[in-house]
C-alpha cells in the first residue's frame, strides 16, 4: 500500500468539463485524477494510509480507494504529486539569499563527487574540488530526482533535464546559470539552448578532441547551437587555439585551468616517502635506485606502453607506477625495473607522489587538456616532464621539461600524439643526472603549482556567470523583415542574366519603416541571408552557413559582422 | 514574405496561484508560467485577430511586450506546448463576405495617387475608372492618418474616384504602426494599385489577407515596370495576384522564368467615343495639327511603347521609308520631347480631359493600328484605336496577341542585347503597306476589331479582378518544420576537413544541408524568393 503522510508538490486542483485535473505546480504537469483522488490528496499531509482509508470507506468502496493508492504510486514514481525527498518541501521553496548555481551531470550518482575516495577519473575528481570551492561564492544545486541536502550550500532538487522547457522562466529567476558538462555521447542539452528564457548555460569540456572524430563534432553542434549569452570552458588554453582553426568565434571558449589543494599536496622529506612506499610495496629498489613515476590508469591512451619503452631503455632505473590496476599490461612480460606501486586513497597520493625523482606524463589522449596529476606532482616539488601536446605543457610552464611529442593532425582512434621514448628517455637522464637541475625545476614546480588553486577556479567560474549575464543583457532580438527579389539594372542594357537582391522591408512585425526615411534598404543576398538565418538560429549556425555558401571566408566573416550590427542597431 | 504559421490554442485552463499565473495545455499536459501580458493574450487568441489583439491591449501594455508575448507562445507552440500548428494540407476558407451576403471589403491604399505626375493621364485614368466600376462588386475602404499639425491625404483627393469610403486614423506623433499594420483590421483583401512605390511591398507581409496588385503598361516606364513586376512576383503569397493588362507582359515575364499561377491577364476596359465617319475624323484629324496629307493618305497609329531613343529612331526611319503614309504615334514621352519629327509625323498625347475628348477622333481616322508589343505599349490604347474596326500589326516576339486575335498580322521583333526590341524596318514596311490595301482578309480583320468594344469592358475588368480575391482564400497554409535545425560545421577524422552540415534535434542525426536549408528559408520566404536565393547561388532550383 501507498504509504501517507506525503509531503505534496504544490498543487491546484480543478475540474473542466467534467474532469478533475491536478496541476502539479513544481513539475509543470497537469494530470487527470479521479474524485476519490481528490478526496486523498485533501488528506495525504496529514493522514496514514490506513486513517484515510477509514474515513473515505463510508463514501467509496475500498476497492476505489486502494486503486487510486496504486496510481498515486505510479504518480510518485515519475516524480508528480508528492516531494521526493528528505528534508526539503519543494525543488524552488530552499530558502537562501545566496545566488545559486543549477548543476546538470545526468548519469552520474551526485553523491561521488561528495565522496572523493570514490573518483578515480581526472575530470570527476576535478569537478569535485571545484564544487567543493565553489559553496564559497554560491548555493549548488545540483538536478536530479529528490529534494535533499547533500552538504552545506549544497542541494539535490527533483528536477529533470525534460523538465527544464516547462520551468524554464521559473528556473531563470531562481538560478544564476546552469553549470554543466559536455560528454560527446549526449545529446539532451542540446534542445535546451532553444529555451531563451534559461539563465545561461556554462559547458565544461574537459575533452576537447579524440573519439574519433566525435568529441569536435559535439563541440561543434553545441558551439552553434547555443544561445549568445551562453559558453564553453576548458582547462587550458590550448582549447581556444585548437578551435580557432574551425569556428570563427572562438570566443565561446574560455579556459578555466583546474587548481591543486597545494595543502595535501606538499613537498615530503623524500627518503621518507621512498621509504614508505618501499614498504608498501615491497621493493627495497624504490629507496636505493633513482625513480620514474607514472600515476594513471595503465592504459594505452595514458601512454602505458611508451612508459614499458621506457624502462626497457632504462635499466639503472626504477619505473613506477601507481593505478588503480595493471590492466593488460599484466599479462605481458615486464621488465624487471617496471613495478606496480599499487593504487593508494587520496590521503596517500602525496607520499607517492614524493617517491618519485622525476614525474613522467605520457597521455597521448585527445582528452588531455591539462593533466591534474601533473600538477598534483609539481604541487610535491617533483619535477615533471611531459610531452609537447595540447594542454598539458601550459601547466607545466618552465617548472619542467617538455619531451617531443608526434603530434597527429588528425586524432586516430582517440589518439592524437604519440610522446617520443627516445626524447623522453634523454630528458629523464637528463634531470636524474644533474641534482642542481632537479632542485631547480623541483622549487619552481612547487611555485607554480602554487598559482593553480581551485578558489581562483570557482572565482573563475563565477566571473564567467556574470560576464555571459551582460553578453544576455546585449543580445538584440532580430525583428528586421526582409525579402529577396530580382535585380533589374534599367540602366544596364547589357546586362545579360538577373542579377538578386534582398531588401529590409521594416524594422518589426508592426511593419515600422527601416532606419531613416520611407526607402527601402537594398543589400546583397548574401546579407539578406544572413538576415533571414539569424531570426531564427544563432550566429554560429550562420556561420556555418556562409562559410558554406561563401567562398572567400573574409568576406563572410564580414557580411555577419555587417548583418549582426544592423540587427544591433536596429533593435 | 511567407504566410505566417498558424496555431489553435489548446484545450487548456488558467489559474493563478500564490500570486502567479499559469495556463494548463489539457492536451499535452503541460504546464506554463505566463506573465500578465501572456495571460491576456491566451484570453483572446483563438477568437481575435492579432490586430485585435495588439490594438486592445496597446493601451494597457508596451507594444513590443505584447509581441514578445506572442511570439513566445507561438514559440511554445513550436515546442509542443499551448498551441497546435493547424495541418498544413487543411484549406481554411474564410470568405466571410458571401456567409454574411455581402460585398468584399477591400483595402485600396491610396498612396497611390502620389504617383499621379509620374504617371501619364491614360494609366491615370484607368485606375479611376476601375475603382468607379469595382464598387459594383466590393466595397472599398482607404486610410488615411491625421496627426497633429499634419494633414494625411484630404477629401479632395478622392474626389472622382467612386464610392470609398474614407478611414481615419488618428495617431501619436511617433507611432509606430506603419500603414500595413492597420490593413490587418477586417480587410477581406487588398487592392494595390501603385506602379512604382516600394512602400506597398509591406503589405506582402501581411498575413492571411489576399493582395491583387494591378500593374498597368505605362508608356515611358519600360525598365521600372520590370523591375516592379518581379519584386512583386517575388514576395506574393500564394493567395496573391498579380494582374497584368495584357498577353504580352505575361509572355515577358516567362523569359524571366516567371511562370506562376499567381500573374493573370485582366485587360483594361476601353472607353469608346460616339462614331463618324472616316473621312470626317481624317479632315479633323488634318485641320488639328495643320497637315493636309491626313485627309489624303493612308494613316498608321503607332501605339509606341518604346524607350525614347529607339522610338524616335523607329519613327523617323518608318516615315522617311513611306513618305506617302501619314503617321500618327500616341506617345507621351514623344509628344514633349520630339520637337521636329518628320513631316509626315503628328506625335500625340491625350494629357487632360480636354485632349482625351479629342482622341477617339484621330483613332476613327486610323487605316491601320500598329504596336509593339512590348511592356510600355497599353493594351488599352491598342484596344481602343482599333474598336472603330481598324485591323493591326502587331511587333512582336510572340505571335499575334490573344487579345486582337483574328484582327491584324505579325512583324517579328527581338530583343537585342538583355531588353532593347528590336524591329526590322523594311519588313514592317512591307507589312504595313499590305495591309492597308483592300483585301477579304482586311475586311475579316477590321469586322473582328469592331467587336473589341463589346469584349473589353470595364465591368467585365472589375469583375474578373474582384473574383481574385474570392479564389485568394481558397489558400493552403505553410506548414513548419517538425524538427528543429541546428546548422554546425562537421568534422570528418576520415579527412581532416570540415563541411557545413545541419544536425537534426530530436532524431540526433546529421541531415541533408539543402534540404533542411530550403526548409528553413520556406518557413520565411516565398518560393519565388527561394528561388532568388539558389539562382543568385547559381545552384540546382530542382530542390526548391
Amino acid at each position: 500500500m501507498f504509504d501517507f503522510p506525503r509531503v505534496l508538490h504544490r498543487l491546484h486542483l480543478f475540474e473542466e468539463d467534467g474532469v478533475l485535473y491536478a496541476a502539479d505546480i513544481e513539475k509543470a504537469r497537469v494530470i487527470e485524477i479521479s474524485v476519490v483522488m481528490v478526496d486523498i490528496l485533501k488528506l495525504a499531509e496529514k493522514q496514514t494510509s490506513e486513517e484515510i482509508v477509514q474515513t473515505l470507506n463510508t463514501s467509496y468502496p475500498e476497492d476505489e480507494i486502494l486503486e487510486a493508492f496504486e496510481r498515486f504510486a505510479e504518480f510518485e514514481r515519475e516524480g508528480l504529486l508528492f516531494n521526493r525527498g528528505e528534508n526539503l518541501r519543494a525543488t524552488f521553496a530552499i530558502e537562501s539569499k545566496r545566488r545559486k548555481l543549477l548543476v546538470v551531470i545526468p548519469n552520474i550518482t551526485t553523491d561521488s563527487f561528495f565522496d572523493i575516495e570514490t573518483l578515480y577519473a581526472g575530470t570527476n575528481m576535478a569537478l569535485s574540488y571545484m564544487f567543493e570551492h565553489l559553496t564559497k561564492y554560491v548555493d549548488l544545486h545540483f538536478a536530479g530526482n529528490q529534494n535533499r541536502k547533500l552538504a552545506d550550500n549544497v542541494y539535490e532538487v527533483d528536477i529533470s533535464v525534460f523538465d527544464f522547457g516547462r520551468l524554464s522562466r521559473r528556473i531563470n529567476e531562481t538560478y544564476f546559470g546552469i553549470l554543466t558538462l559536455h560528454r560527446d555521447h549526449e545529446t539532451w542539452l542540446l534542445p535546451l539552448y532553444q529555451h531563451k528564457e534559461l539563465p545561461p548555460i556554462l559547458v565544461q569540456c574537459h575533452a576537447p578532441r579524440g573519439h574519433g572524430g566525435n568529441a569536435i563534432n559535439s563541440m561543434l553542434r553545441h558551439y552553434a547551437a547555443m544561445r549568445d549569452f551562453d559558453a564553453f570552458t576548458a582547462p587550458s588554453d590550448y582549447v581556444r587555439e585548437f578551435y580557432s582553426n574551425y569556428v570563427w568565434d572562438p570566443s565561446f571558449f574560455n579556459t578555466l585551468p583546474n587548481g591543486v589543494d597545494s595543502a595535501l599536496f606538499c613537498p615530503m622529506e623524500k627518503e621518507k616517502a621512498k621509504k614508505e612506499l618501499a614498504e608498501h610495496v615491497g621493493d627495497d629498489r624504490i629507496v636505493t635506485t633513482p625513480t620514474v613515476g607514472y600515476l594513471s590508469r595503465v592504459q594505452s591512451e595514458k601512454g602505458a606502453s611508451v612508459y614499458l619503452k621506457l624502462a626497457e631503455l632504462n635499466p639503472h632505473l626504477l619505473f613506477l607506477i601507481a593505478g588503480p590496476h595493471f590492466g593488460r599490461y599484466q599479462l605481458r612480460e615486464l621488465p624487471d625495473n617496471l613495478v606496480y606501486a599499487g593504487f593508494h586513497p587520496r590521503e596517500k597520493l602525496p607520499m607517492v607522489y614524493n617517491a618519485f625523482d622525476v614525474y613522467c606524463f605520457l597521455s597521448m589522449s585527445g582528452e588531455e587538456t591539462f593533466g591534474l596529476t601533473v600538477l598534483e606532482a609539481m604541487a610535491c616539488g617533483v619535477p615533471p616532464i611531459v610531452p609537447n601536446f595540447d594542454g598539458v605543457p601550459s601547466v607545466v610552464g618552465d617548472a619542467g621539461l617538455i619531451a617531443d611529442a608526434e603530434n597527429f593532425d588528425q586524432d586516430i582512434g582517440t589518439l592524437v600524439s604519440y610522446p617520443s621514448p627516445i626524447d623522453f628517455s634523454e630528458k629523464i637522464n637528463l634531470l636524474l643526472s644533474d641534482d642542481g637541475m632537479r632542485q631547480t625545476f623541483s622549487q619552481k614546480a612547487r611555485e607554480r603549482a602554487l598559482s593553480f588553486t581551485w578558489d581562483k577556479t570557482a572565482q573563475r567560474i563565477i566571473h564567467f556567470f556574470e560576464a555571459l549575464h551582460e553578453k544576455r543583457q546585449l543580445v538584440s532580438p532580430n525583428k528586421l523583415l526582409n525579402a529577396f527579389a530580382p535585380d533589374i539594372e534599367v540602366s544596364n542594357p547589357k546586362q545579360n542574366h538577373l542579377k538578386y537582391k534582398s531588401i529590409v522591408l521594416s524594422m518589426n512585425k508592426y511593419y515600422q519603416r527601416s532606419l531613416m526615411g520611407d526607402a527601402l534598404y537594398s543589400q546583397r543576398v548574401e546579407e539578406g541571408l544572413a538576415i533571414t538565418l539569424l531570426r531564427n538560429h544563432t550566429a554560429r549556425e550562420a556561420e556555418a552557413l556562409l562559410a558554406e555558401f561563401i567562398e572567400d571566408q573574409a568576406e563572410a566573416k564580414t557580411i555577419l559582422q555587417r548583418v549582426r550590427g544592423l540587427i544591433h542597431a536596429t533593435a | 514574405m511567407a504566410l505566417h504559421a498558424h496555431y489553435r490554442l489548446n484545450r487548456h485552463r488558467k489559474f493563478e496561484q500564490e500570486g502567479r499565473k499559469y495556463v494548463a495545455d489539457l492536451q499535452t499536459n503541460d504546464i506554463v508560467e505566463v506573465n500578465d501580458v501572456e495571460w491576456e493574450i491566451l484570453s483572446r487568441y483563438g477568437t481575435q485577430t492579432q490586430y485585435q489583439i495588439v490594438e486592445e491591449l496597446k493601451e494597457e501594455y508596451k507594444v513590443e511586450s505584447i509581441f514578445d508575448g506572442i511570439e513566445r507562445l507561438e514559440r511554445l507552440g513550436q515546442q509542443g506546448s499551448l498551441l497546435s500548428t493547424i495541418d498544413g494540407a487543411a484549406k481554411k476558407a474564410t470568405d466571410s463576405w458571401k456567409q454574411e451576403g455581402r460585398k468584399p471589403k477591400l483595402l485600396v491604399p491610396f498612396h497611390f495617387t502620389n504617383e499621379k505626375t509620374s504617371l501619364d493621364y491614360t494609366t491615370n485614368l484607368n485606375r479611376y475608372q476601375l475603382l468607379t466600376h469595382l464598387t459594383q462588386f466590393a466595397d472599398l475602404e482607404t486610410l488615411t492618418f491625421s496627426k497633429a499639425g499634419e494633414e494625411d491625404l484630404k477629401p479632395q483627393d478622392f474626389q472622382g474616384y467612386g464610392d470609398i469610403r474614407i478611414r481615419d486614423i488618428e495617431t501619436e506623433e511617433n507611432s509606430a504602426f506603419g500603414p500595413p499594420w492597420y490593413a490587418m483590421d477586417g480587410y477581406d483583401g487588398i487592392l494595390l494599385l501603385s506602379q512604382f512605390l516600394t512602400d506597398d511591398l509591406l503589405y506582402y507581409q501581411l498575413p492571411d489577407v489576399p493582395i491583387v496588385h494591378c500593374i498597368e503598361d505605362v508608356q515611358k516606364l519600360q525598365g521600372s515596370t520590370l523591375e516592379t513586376l518581379l519584386n512583386i512576383y517575388a514576395l506574393q503569397n500564394a493567395n496573391d495576384t498579380l494582374i497584368v493588362r495584357s498577353s504580352w507582359v505575361k509572355e515577358r515575364l516567362t523569359e524571366y522564368g516567371i511562370l506562376g499561377k499567381n500573374v493573370c491577364v485582366i485587360p483594361n476596359g476601353i472607353n469608346v467615343g460616339e462614331p463618324i465617319s472616316k473621312s470626317l475624323a481624317k479632315q479633323y484629324t488634318a485641320a488639328l495639327f495643320e497637315k493636309p496629307m491626313f485627309s489624303q493618305q493612308p494613316i498608321v497609329g503607332l501605339i509606341s511603347g518604346f524607350g525614347p531613343n529607339y522610338g524616335a529612331k523607329l519613327v523617323s526611319a518608318f516615315a522617311h521609308a513611306n513618305p506617302h503614309l501619314a503617321i500618327f504615334v500616341y506617345d507621351p514621352f514623344l509628344a514633349e520631347n520630339y520637337k521636329n519629327p518628320p513631316d509626315n509625323v503628328v506625335i500625340f498625347s491625350a494629357d487632360d480631359e480636354e485632349t482625351r475628348s479629342v482622341l477617339p477622333i484621330f483613332f476613327q481616322a486610323l487605316d491601320l493600328v500598329c504596336f509593339p508589343a512590348i511592356l510600355g505599349t497599353p493594351l488599352s490604347l491598342v484596344l481602343e484605336a482599333m474598336a472603330y474596326g481598324t485591323p493591326c500589326v502587331a511587333m512582336t516576339k510572340y505571335g499575334l496577341p490573344p487579345e486582337v486575335k483574328g484582327a491584324g498580322a505579325v512583324v517579328k521583333l527581338d530583343w537585342r542585347d538583355y531588353g532593347n526590341p528590336y524591329v526590322p524596318m523594311p519588313e514592317l514596311s512591307n507589312t504595313i503597306n499590305h495591309w492597308l490595301k483592300p483585301s477579304h482578309t482586311r475586311t475579316e480583320c477590321e469586322n473582328a476589331a469592331k467587336g473589341l468594344a463589346q469584349k473589353f469592358t470595364w465591368e467585365k475588368s472589375a469583375r474578373g479582378i474582384a473574383q481574385f480575391f474570392e479564389k485568394g482564400h481558397e489558400r493552403s497554409i505553410r506548414e513548419k518544420t517538425l524538427l528543429p535545425s541546428v546548422f554546425c560545421r562537421r568534422y570528418n577524422p576520415g579527412t581532416g576537413d570540415t563541411i557545413s552540415s545541419v544536425y537534426r534535434i530530436g532524431t540526433n542525426r546529421y541531415d541533408c544541408l539543402e534540404i533542411a536549408f530550403v526548409e528553413m528559408l520556406a518557413e520565411q520566404h516565398t518560393p519565388a524568393e527561394v528561388e532568388a536565393i539558389f539562382k543568385h547561388f547559381r545552384w540546382e532550383t530542382s530542390a526548391s
